[in-house]
């Protein structure tokens, strides 16, 4: 994936390339208005992480730009400003995610992968990982071809975590991801624990290896190891 | 007690006892008058009488007094203390009783002693007393009545902009933008009232903006940082390599990450919620929305062994959806969250009203309930989620109430037809 990342707070910034980087992702940053600008002008990318609040402009201006280019580059605003009216602007103006900051990187990297494959397959694609296989539309799932019946959260676990392969998770994410923080239930680990534990067993049951692992106490890990 | 009628009380008591006072002095003084000229009437009869008697070796014959009447009587030995007294004689040219006032005396006749009375009406000096009473109470009276008619009518007129202006200050509110209009008026302590209540508003607003715009300042500077311990935080989790004891900080330093950005988020939007600043509004179907939201906490319901008795009527409500949902997910938290093991929730809607009780214990915070940050001793909540609910209640003019009956928390939310 081809991800530009536009965002001023540095700190932040280089968080976000250093989780995004690898797996064949070329990551590239702007840290202000024009510079933004310009790599929209000269490049095209899969998706576009762009921050609202700008040094030297606003940052729905750059979407407007983007829109205009009809480049059809995936937009997902983040934002600190949790204001609905901006959501729905950058959403009516063709922006296709809204994450408010504070956010894990997990979600973030979910986001993104969500909308690159919306883009490059309109949806319809099949996520495999190894003898995993996922359509996404149909929610159907396959280890080897034998069927898996998983739930709606335990479904979204998997892409969750398919998404985040690799990387540590934490239970504070996932709760987030799962319930959304209006719920304010996201401090209950017991839910994540029996989700994952259930996943899991569906899996190893279907004939997968176990690739979920527990890391601390603190969060998850899907890798091959 | 108004300011006019404590005035009127203290007004009118004392020109009430003040002119029963003076009518009691006049009816005093001029009675005393009037007798002491009857006295000297009846001194000079008397002195007539001596003189004729003198002059004459005999009686005046009674008849021969035009005013008053005269009688004789002899009598034997000593001559009769003179003495004035109040009588009341038959007056023959009136022929009726009237009320006299008599000096006995004697005179000597040669050897013989006569006792005279000599007695004159009171008739006229009575009446004239007894206008001069009238007169000061009919005084009494029209004072009192126009005393009560000025306060009913000049009173409330001159104190009209000092009414105004309290209701104005009554419904004032800081978050408003509306100014306080002044009633114009000629007297000057209104015209400093006015004027000391519209810069005293202009300050607390200025001040109100000013705090407001730092707390949005601060919330929205505190974002960034968050975000960056928040990335920092994932970041470190990828590079491995912990003991226990590390994680368990890693995991608590994520708790009260989360804690914090939760926090600010319900901070924030109590503040859009305050200013209107939220828009979306549309109309809800507010029965698909529970069913729906009751379908979202089942895992929550289950956990705790809660049993759901639902009966949901139809009912479609114009405001926000971000906000519907807001609502409703709060009040099924708390239903859940002060609930006991195995308890019950129910939720109950109709075109009225909205119901959603839970069995639980009894919590002491009564009156503070929808305040902010005023929560149980067990709760693990923020206390914010109920002070969100009801301002939400308040942008749409709904009536939340909360009850404890039976062992039962009932938050019940009248819609007031809708909003």
């Amino acid at each position: 994936m081809k991800i530009l990342i536009v965002e001023d707070e540095q700190l932040l910034l280089h968080s976000i390339l250093d989780y995004l980087k690898g797996e064949g992702n070329v990551c590239e940053s702007a840290s202000d208005f024009n510079s933004a600008l310009n790599k929209i002008n000269l490049y095209s990318y899969d998706c576009i992480l762009l921050d609202l609040g700008l040094p030297g402009g606003e940052g729905l201006e750059i979407l407007t730009k983007i829109k205009a280019l009809k480049k059809g580059d995936g937009v997902l605003i983040i934002s600190a400003r949790h204001a609905l009216d901006d959501k729905l602007a950058g959403l009516d103006l063709g922006a296709d995610d809204y994450l408010v900051k504070p956010f894990h990187l997990s979600e973030l990297k979910a986001r993104l992968t969500a909308i690159v494959r919306r883009k490059n397959f309109n949806g319809n694609n099949i996520v495999v990982f190894n003898e995993i296989s996922i359509h996404q539309s149909s929610m159907f799932v396959s280890v080897n071809d034998n069927k898996l019946t998983l739930t709606k959260k335990e479904f979204n676990l998997l892409i969750y975590f398919l998404a985040n392969k690799n990387k540590v998770v934490s239970k504070n994410a996932i709760a987030e991801h799962l319930w959304g923080d209006e719920m304010d239930m996201s401090d209950d680990f017991d839910f994540i624990y029996t989700h994952v534990k259930n996943l899991r067993k569906k899996l190893l049951e279907a004939g997968s290896k176990d690739y979920l692992h527990s890391v601390y106490g603190v969060g998850y890990k899907f890798s091959q190891q | 007690m108004r300011l006019t009628s404590n005035y009127n009380k203290v007004n009118i008591f004392t020109s009430f006892v003040i002119l029963i006072l003076t009518g009691i002095i006049y009816y005093v003084f001029i009675h005393a008058i009037l007798t002491d000229k009857l006295d000297r009437d009846l001194g000079v009869e008397e002195n007539e009488i001596r003189q004729y008697t003198a002059t004459y070796q005999k009686l005046p014959l009674p008849a021969g007094f035009l005013d008053q009447q005269v009688a004789y009587k002899e009598i034997e030995g000593e001559d009769v203390e003179r003495t004035f007294a109040y009588t009341n004689y038959f007056n023959s040219k009136e022929s009726e009783e009237e009320p006299g006032r008599s000096l006995v005396t004697s005179v000597k006749l040669g050897s013989k002693i006569f006792r005279v009375t000599i007695t004159k009406s009171r008739l006229e000096s009575e009446d004239l007393v007894r206008i001069i009473l009238l007169i000061t109470l009919a005084t009494t009276l029209v004072l009192l009545a126009s005393l009560l008619l000025i306060n009913r009518f000049f009173f409330k007129r001159i104190w009209k902009p000092f009414y105004t202006i309290l209701e104005q200050i009554k419904s004032f509110e800081v978050s408003k933008t509306q100014k306080i209009e002044i009633e114009p008026t000629r007297i000057d302590e209104f015209i400093e009232l006015n004027t000391s209540v519209n810069a005293m508003a202009e300050r607390v607003k200025q001040d109100y903006r000013e705090l407001k715009s730092f707390t949005d300042n601060a919330s929205h500077e505190m974002m960034t940082p968050l975000a960056v311990i928040n990335s920092k935080l994932d970041s470190l989790l990828q590079t491995e390599n912990f003991t226990q004891q590390q994680s368990a900080y890693i995991g608590d330093i994520y708790y009260a990450t989360g804690k914090l950005s939760r926090l600010h988020r319900s901070l924030l939007l109590l503040s859009k919620i305050e200013n209107n600043l939220i828009s979306d509004r549309q109309l809800i179907n507010m029965q698909e929305l529970i069913n729906g939201k009751i379908r979202q906490f089942e895992e929550l319901f289950k956990k705790n062994n809660l049993k759901v008795n639902a009966n949901i009527g139809s009912l479609e409500l114009n405001m926000s959806k971000f906000l519907a949902d807001i609502l409703l997910n709060n009040l099924f938290s708390n239903a859940v969250r002060h609930n006991i093991d195995g308890g019950e929730i129910d939720v109950f809607l109709d075109q009225e009203n909205l119901r959603i009780s839970n069995t639980g214990k009894d919590i002491n915070i009564d009156g503070m309930l929808f305040e902010r940050f005023s929560k149980s001793v067990e709760s693990e909540g923020m206390g914010l989620g109920l002070a969100i609910t009801k301002q939400i209640c308040n942008l749409y003019n709904f009536n939340i109430k909360h009850n404890y009956l039976n062992g039962r928390h009932v938050f019940s939310i009248k819609f007031n037809g809708g909003s």
